[in-house]
């Protein structure tokens, strides 16, 4: 059922070695490849037929359900709108992401919407990784959209990573946290050549003592650009914090843009962005531990997209 | 065994504030041995060119002028991480904080190895840093004395025939420093470890068997403590004494 191809592609984004065991749902050039559930959770196609549908029964916990995505067709823009439902009390790891493998000259592109419904006292760990490989000269596009709906007291860590081969990246997150629940966002992303990035973000602290972490890690070598924009606002007693950290290497260049509005006279909201190159210290400390320039670098960058 | 040769550092031009545009000299033709297995004190007032001394050794700061010669090799003209395998570390003043990067990660890299038995041994051996720090980052949420420790452990891990340490104690506690002395002074006497330290702390002055008092980029007295003191008596009268100089209305008291 898998190909070298398709088994190199899951590999990356799921770090899967063949068929995942437990639920999943492999899409392949816009057509499913391969489904599973379990007891507890469900995987239906949806009514309209341009997505799916993943039900986690309330208490399901230490479950996980992969949904990797496998673009392979020249010329191909896959489109597709899931839906978690994730039931009270649950505690799962869902692992998505999508690898493009590009042979031809077409461009190849995939925009997956992510909706989660997460609902009160769940925990939800989400990781997503975005990878594009292959020999062709096509485009590879991929522009993920998350909109993540948390009742009361919920937990969801989501995990977002693009590290490489991607040429055009355009990247929506859009969340609303209810009582007492957190959401921790860590988003990692590396350019290079003359790829775009653009992460745009609008985060609610909808709810009382509501709580937020919003990293991002940005890496922009050659004459790539990435963008990262996140508006934090408040709407009740909560807390929230934007950690935006940019290196540039070569002749890369970022905008980082972090808003902050607190709409409740009890909101509590930080922010700290850097952009700039390595600091001279860490390469004099890591060449000062017997690292020449280049392994020194390397070091650097591989923790702090780590 | 590590001799400097009338050495030199000038600061480049460009690097230069614009009251001297044409550069400063910080380091004027200084000679000295230091002699495999001794432990040597660097001392001196503030801005008097330790640090910069301590980082022409390691190359973090190049010779504008003279050699540097290492177990009989010219290291002159190597690199930080040659000099580091050559076999001399350098513990930072103010160490560098990351974003990811671990204490084991430095820990590993440092003593080329990510085995567990040998980095908790590494740890233990230092003592003064619990196991708890091995998977912490090394970022700013660190205090002042945790990082402290932890670069001074990255030295040790690293096993050196020399290791500087710019002013190790600073963000120290005051009952940390006893026992970082003892720390040094075994790692002196067991692996033969020939022992820098830039300090103003009595506590390691005490410990070494050299002073070295660095004035004006010049050293101004070589030898025990003894022979030193009534150098450094003078100078205490004035903490700052170099901006004290040429203010006639400025006095200093003890």
């Amino acid at each position: 059922m898998l190909n070298a191809i398709d088994k190199q592609v899951l590999k990356e984004v799921a770090d899967l070695e063949g068929i995942p065991k437990g639920a999943y749902n492999i899409r392949k050039n816009g057509k499913l490849l391969g489904r599973e559930v379990s007891a507890n959770i469900n995987i239906e196609t949806n009514e309209k037929g341009d997505g799916i549908i993943i039900d986690i029964k309330p208490g399901t916990v230490n479950e996980s359900v992969h949904i990797p995505v496998i673009l392979s067709q020249a010329g191909l823009h896959d489109t597709v709108y899931n839906t978690f439902i994730v039931g009270e009390g649950a505690d799962v790891t869902i692992i998505a992401g999508c690898g493009i493998h590009c042979g031809g000259k077409e461009s190849e592109g995939h925009s997956g919407i992510h909706e989660f419904q997460i609902k009160a006292g769940a925990r939800v760990k989400y990781v997503e990784k975005h990878i594009a490989i292959g020999e062709g000269t096509g485009r590879r596009i991929l522009n993920p959209t998350t909109k993540v709906f948390m009742a009361e007291n919920a937990q969801a860590e989501m995990e977002l990573t693009q590290l490489g081969g991607v040429d055009e990246a355009k990247r929506f997150n859009e969340a609303k946290i209810g009582a007492g629940s957190v959401l921790l966002i860590t988003e990692r992303v590396m350019t290079e050549g003359r790829q775009t990035a653009e992460s745009r973000n609008e985060i609610e602290l909808a709810g009382t003592d509501s709580k937020t972490n919003i990293v991002s890690r940005s890496v922009i070598k050659g004459n790539s650009a990435q963008d990262f924009y996140v508006n934090l606002t408040a709407f009740a007693r909560c807390y929230g914090h934007i950690e935006c950290d940019a290196i540039i290497m070569d002749k890369g260049i970022n905008q980082t843009v972090p808003a902050l509005r607190a709409l409740h006279s009890d909101a509590e909201l930080t922010h700290e962005a850097s952009i700039g190159k390595i600091a001279n210290d860490q390469l004099m400390k890591l060449m000062s531990l017997g690292l020449d320039y280049d392994a020194a670098v390397n070091r650097i960058i591989q923790g702090f997209l780590g | 065994m590590l001799e400097l040769i009338n050495i030199s550092f000038r600061t480049s031009e460009s690097g230069a504030g614009a009251e001297s545009p044409a550069g400063r000299t910080i380091i004027h033709d200084l000679s000295f041995t230091f002699e495999s297995g001794g432990f040597y004190a660097i001392t001196g007032p503030n801005g008097s060119g330790k640090t910069t001394l301590a980082k022409l050794i390691m190359g973090i700061n190049e010779l504008t002028s003279g050699k540097i010669i290492f177990n009989g090799s010219d290291i002159s003209n190597l690199s930080i991480h040659e000099r580091s395998n050559a076999g001399i570390a350098y513990g930072f003043q103010h160490p560098a904080r990351f974003k990811g990067t671990t204490f084991r990660d430095l820990l590993s890299i440092a003593a080329g190895s990510d085995d567990e038995g040998k980095l908790v041994e590494i740890v233990s051996r230092v003592g003064v840093c619990s196991l708890d720090f091995l998977d912490k980052p090394v970022d700013s949420k660190l205090s002042g004395g945790e990082i402290k420790k932890i670069e001074l452990a990255t030295v040790i891990a690293k096993n050196p025939k020399v290791a500087i340490y710019d002013e190790p104690d600073t963000g120290i506690d005051l009952w940390t420093i006893g026992p970082m002395v003892e720390l040094l002074k075994r790692e002196q006497k067991e692996n033969q470890t020939t022992t820098i330290v830039v300090s103003h702390n009595k506590a390691f002055l005490e410990a070494a068997d050299t002073l070295l008092l660095i004035r004006d980029g010049r050293i101004g007295y070589s030898g025990d403590l003894a022979g030193a003191v009534p150098i450094l008596e003078d100078l205490s009268v004035c903490t700052f004494n170099e901006l004290c100089q040429g203010e006639d209305d400025a006095q200093c008291y003890r």
